[in-house]
């Protein structure tokens, strides 16, 4: 085995650590379990060819997720019955009329923590539109850096904040409405 | 601080990145209702997903894992920019070419050596490293000639691999650039994207041309103009294989 191909396998195994959360992020966006194999499959492939392209001391979960997001969006944009570009007006604005108008009762985090059933959260994170739902797990979830999610999302750093800002808010609401 | 300020700061403020920011924040909190439930309520969400991150998270099938090791051995690997830098590199090319375009249609016609040249060279950085076109395994020159002819109907001859320079033939494709057609062969040279364009129909007079950081060797034989388009530090490999594929291409 040539130097090179070890160096290859070196650098396929240090993807391969990251599999379950690309395939957790392949199934958010896919909401289907092929798709999202289908989706990592490709996504691996074209990391493995870029390889060259990573630079060394950056996030290489942020840069894998970088390509995974460019691949479904690519796929979205070739299948022609999607629309792929967020309306981002459309989106801050459904993120306002979302939930009914009223104050934020202080729910104890303890309180919250105790009661909130994994299938609670999983239905509040299902209930964010997918763009407040993947920003505020890259951040909170993946502890990716704003400037990270920015390019991985290839939004404004501040249309993250203001996105993780609306997102977390939400999941909150959706939590205590179910305690209420 | 004003509410609004405080508002778009919060996110950051809620998971210490704040920075200089944190103390003019927590001042405002202890005055303010409103913003303070919105930081607890975000505080909150925060805590809770991260603290069952974990259990929501699926664990991939296996044979994904088995598939993906599969696929992606052996996969030659491209040595060129990242790829959101390509996209990048390929929509300034874009607008250089749309620009020389623009400039020399009126004066010089489309027979701009400068401008074919400049359309091949965004074909070729297009179909390796945008669509892919050349990423599976090298293929016969006869297979090649048939494609060409068949799909394309273009007669050519195409130069075959070369294993003493490390030159491969990956495909064959039609490329349509500004006003006509040509046969458009890919290889690569020890891993590096080279294309070969093979223009009928018109004569160039030879040209060694630089553009977008690509070098591009021109000439004509009989009624065809070839051009050799391949990355600037490939090496002296290319001028070798220039004269190997004009040998062969006759």
């Amino acid at each position: 085995m040539s130097t090179r191909d070890s160096e290859g396998d070196g650098f396929r195994a240090a993807t391969l650590e990251f599999l379950d959360s690309l395939y957790g992020a392949a199934l958010r966006l896919t909401r289907n379990a092929d798709r999202a194999q289908d989706l990592v499959q490709d996504t691996y492939l074209k990391a493995i060819r870029a390889q060259r392209s990573f630079t060394q001391g950056t996030n290489l979960k942020a840069w894998l997720y970088t390509i995974l997001q460019n691949t479904w969006r690519n796929r979205q944009r070739d299948g022609a019955r999607s629309k792929v570009e967020f309306d981002s007006e459309a989106v801050e604005r459904s993120a306002e009329g979302g939930t009914a108008p009223r104050g934020l009762e202080q729910t104890p985090e303890s309180l919250l923590m105790r009661d909130t059933l994994n299938a609670d959260l999983q239905a509040a994170l299902d209930g964010l539109g997918e763009a407040f739902r993947e920003v505020v797990w890259l951040r909170d979830v993946d502890e990716l850096t704003y400037q990270e999610i920015a390019d991985v999302l290839e939004i404004p750093i501040g249309t993250v904040m203001s996105r993780l800002s609306r997102g977390r808010k939400q999941l909150y609401e959706a939590l205590t409405r179910q305690k209420a | 601080m004003q509410c609004r300020e405080v508002e778009e700061k919060l996110a950051s403020y809620v998971d210490g990145a704040a920075n200089g920011n944190a103390a003019a924040i927590a001042a405002h909190l202890a005055t303010c209702d409103a913003c303070r439930q919105l930081a607890h309520a975000q505080s909150v969400a925060r805590t809770v997903l991260k603290a069952r991150a974990a259990q929501l998270s699926p664990i991939a099938p296996p044979g994904l894992r088995t598939r993906i090791i599969a696929n992606t051995a052996n996969q030659p690997q491209e040595p060129i920019l990242a790829w959101t830098g390509r996209l990048t590199a390929f929509a300034a090319a874009a607008m250089v070419v749309l620009t020389l375009g623009a400039v020399l249609l009126p004066v010089a016609t489309i027979r701009s050596t400068t401008l074919l040249a400049a359309q091949l060279a965004l074909d070729h950085l297009k179909c390796f490293t945008i669509e892919g076109d050349a990423d599976g395994a090298p293929i016969a020159k006869q297979q090649a000639e048939a494609t060409l002819k068949q799909d394309f109907d273009l007669i050519v001859k195409v130069p075959a691999s070369l294993a003493a320079e490390k030159l491969e033939l990956m495909a064959v494709r039609r490329c349509l650039y500004g006003d006509g057609r040509a046969a458009h062969l890919m290889y690569r040279l020890d891993g590096e994207p080279v294309s070969l364009f093979i223009v009928p129909g018109v004569s160039r007079p030879a040209a060694e041309l630089s553009l977008f950081g690509h070098e591009q060797v021109v000439w004509t034989q009989g009624d065809r103009t070839y051009m050799l388009v391949a990355r600037g530090g490939v090496g002296d490999g290319l001028a070798r294989v220039a004269s190997y594929l004009r040998n062969e291409a006759q």
